[in-house]
């Protein structure tokens, strides 16, 4: 598809034509080394260097907390309940627009959930080629540097003034032309595109896993008894920040409120996540994972093999989130990896 | 047909029409659907049933399938939230109703050959699905032996109709209970002490059980000192199934989704998973 050469002067009347129809997140820096999408309103300073939202987008697909159905107590009639606001995520790294292409194909498979695809439908993603690599992360080792779909522009910044843009989709040609003119890129400026992905490329490279990341489900097939489970798990607090950050985790609860009156009420669902100590317990108090090592290990099987072996892809991105956000310093995919892949390199 | 407002996580109203103490926990719940049609479940699978205000929890199908009769029934024990909203419901109420979901027992497999069915506490209720609905085709099928095994004589549920059942001579009854009363004239002990007790053709049998996580992998390894392989040995395991549709993660073993791989699996399938057992 299509090119084009954005500068920053027309910025501004791009923002302002879109935020009429849609809700706008763009890069905004919350405070030294914290940035997250945030709502545009004119003025926003953009956050171009931002390293990694300290939010993933999931939030926008995906609510914390979303209401599925209302229901009568008294008729005992219900009815789904469809909230999707148009919405334009601007600045979305392309490992996390890897990360809503799994999302997709696990909510969509089997009978699709509704909520989901909605919300979906109505968000446009416009991915942004990043300037910074976070300390922790690693998504250049895992084949998350650079995505084939799943996004409706693809900004790549290429000036101090000026991005290539990628169509990807329609509906994003049309939302880029919405405010006058833009130019296809020349080769020039395609170029300095390819330039600006191999400089972060070589940057994200730094950090990463000492072997083929295709080889991780194969890994974990032989490390289901490591002691490295116990090790790290023993000091886990069972608090789910890891599965709250990450961006492929989508495990939920669901629950309900009634009203008042007890006549009407809505049921609800929450993101829920499995590290903490009741996720698997049943009625009558059993619970099938009920030792950390058990829930952490759960974790980095989804992760390396269970959804491998669904998509053929890592369920994890190398966003390094959870690896920020773990207090007792034990979530960390990368390290679990190569540790395993050292524990066993001997079998190879 | 619009499907513009189709959500699948919309339960549709069914009405309680009887309700059966079977013990001092434990009551059997029988629905009929307000849409006028049957069920159209398979022995094995599970509903999602609402108490709206309450929650929504998965529950066994104990009836067999039923081709014109629009009534199913579960049997429920009371021990949470649900379960005791359950349990205050009388006749002409309403409740919420998702599913049939899930895999089921593969009886057209079990055609011809003898059936050995194990229920360790509450694991007779899905097992009754399958055993009325062989007993309607009784001659399809070989000999049909169930053993069942409680914890104490109190908690015994279905009492008469397992009386009737070994009465009819349709069925070979095995009974125990593993804390005895001074009433108990039965065997006594866990339900593994009444594989002695009966002769099996072991290359002719299927075996399918339900019972509490605790029990799978002492009969199995039964089945196994009779000679019986994994492809004949068919378990209904327990889990969290929230969502019924393989996404919130709840019920997982391992990479399976209990809720649409199973809850019915051939022991074949998951011998390999370390969490299965």
């Amino acid at each position: 598809m299509t090119t084009y050469t954005v500068y920053k002067e027309q910025l501004p009347e791009l923002f302002e034509t879109w935020s009429r129809q849609y809700a706008l997140y763009v890069p905004g820096k919350l405070r030294e080394g914290f940035y997250d999408l945030v709502p545009w309103k004119k003025g926003q300073e953009i956050a171009w260097e931002f390293d990694v939202a300290y939010n993933s987008p999931k939030r926008f697909l995906l609510p914390p907390k979303e209401a599925l159905i209302t229901f009568n107590r008294e008729t005992y009639e219900a009815a789904p309940v469809f909230e999707a606001p148009p919405q334009i995520l601007f600045g979305v790294h392309p490992y996390d627009v890897k990360a809503i292409n799994q999302l997709d194909q696990l909510l969509e498979s089997g009978s699709p959930d509704q909520n989901y695809v909605r919300r979906r439908d109505a968000t446009v993603i416009m991915a942004f080629e990043p300037l910074t690599v976070s300390p922790p992360a690693f998504w250049a080792s895992v084949g998350a540097a650079s995505v084939a779909h799943g996004y409706d522009l693809y900004w790549t910044k290429i000036g101090p003034a000026s991005f290539t843009v990628e169509v990807g989709s329609a509906k994003g040609e049309e939302l880029l032309q919405a405010a006058g003119t833009v130019l296809p890129s020349t080769p020039g400026d395609k170029e300095g595109a390819r330039r600006a992905k191999a400089r972060i490329l070589a940057k994200a490279r730094r950090n990463g896993l000492r072997y083929n990341w295709e080889e991780t489900p194969r890994l974990l097939s032989k490390c289901w008894d490591s002691p490295l489970w116990r090790r790290y798990s023993q000091m886990c607090l069972a608090c789910g920040s890891c599965n709250l950050v990450c961006p492929t985790c989508y495990c939920f609860d669901i629950r309900e409120e009634a009203d008042d009156a007890l006549k009407k009420g809505v049921r609800t669902r929450y993101w829920d996540g499995c590290m903490l100590e009741s996720f698997a317990k049943v009625a009558g108090n059993h619970n099938f994972r009920p030792k950390a090592q058990d829930r952490y290990r759960h974790r980095y099987f989804r992760k390396g093999k269970y959804i491998y072996d669904k998509i053929g892809e890592l369920g994890c991105v190398g966003c390094g989130r959870c690896v920020r956000a773990c207090t007792a310093g034990i979530a960390n995919p990368l390290k679990v990896f190569n540790e395993l892949w050292e524990e066993t390199a001997h079998e190879y | 047909m619009s499907t513009k407002l189709f959500s699948p996580y919309v339960p549709r109203p069914v009405t309680l029409v009887e309700k059966t103490q079977l013990s001092d926990f434990v009551t059997r719940f029988t629905f009929e659907q307000d849409n006028g049609k049957p069920l159209a479940h398979k022995p094995g699978q599970f509903v999602n049933l609402s108490v709206y205000g309450v929650g929504e929890a998965p529950f066994s199908i104990s009836s067999p399938p039923r081709r014109a009769n629009i009534t199913f029934e579960i049997a429920v024990r009371r021990i949470g939230a649900v379960t005791q909203a359950l349990h205050a419901l009388e006749p002409g109420a309403k409740v919420g109703l998702r599913g049939p979901y899930g895999s089921s027992f593969p009886v057209m497999k079990f055609v011809g050959k003898d059936v050995l069915i194990v229920a360790g506490g509450l694991g007779y209720i899905p097992l009754r699905s399958l055993l009325f609905y062989q007993l309607r085709h009784r001659d399809e099928f070989g000999r049909m032996v169930l053993m069942v095994g409680t914890r104490d004589p109190k908690e015994r549920i279905f009492v008469d109709e397992i009386a009737d059942l070994a009465a009819s001579g349709d069925v070979e009854v095995l009974e125990t209970v593993d804390m005895p009363d001074a009433g108990w004239k039965g065997n006594v002990g866990v339900i593994t002490t009444l594989f002695p007790k009966v002769d099996l053709d072991a290359a002719n049998t299927y075996v399918a059980m339900v019972g509490p996580p605790i029990m799978y992998r002492f009969v199995i390894g039964e089945c196994r000192k009779k000679g019986m392989a994994s492809d004949q040995i068919f378990v209904s395991l327990e889990r969290k199934m929230k969502c019924g549709l393989g996404k919130c993660g709840h019920c997982q073993i391992n990479e399976l989704n209990t809720c649409i791989d199973g809850p019915v699996f051939c022991y074949t399938d998951i011998e390999a998973y370390q969490e299965a057992i």
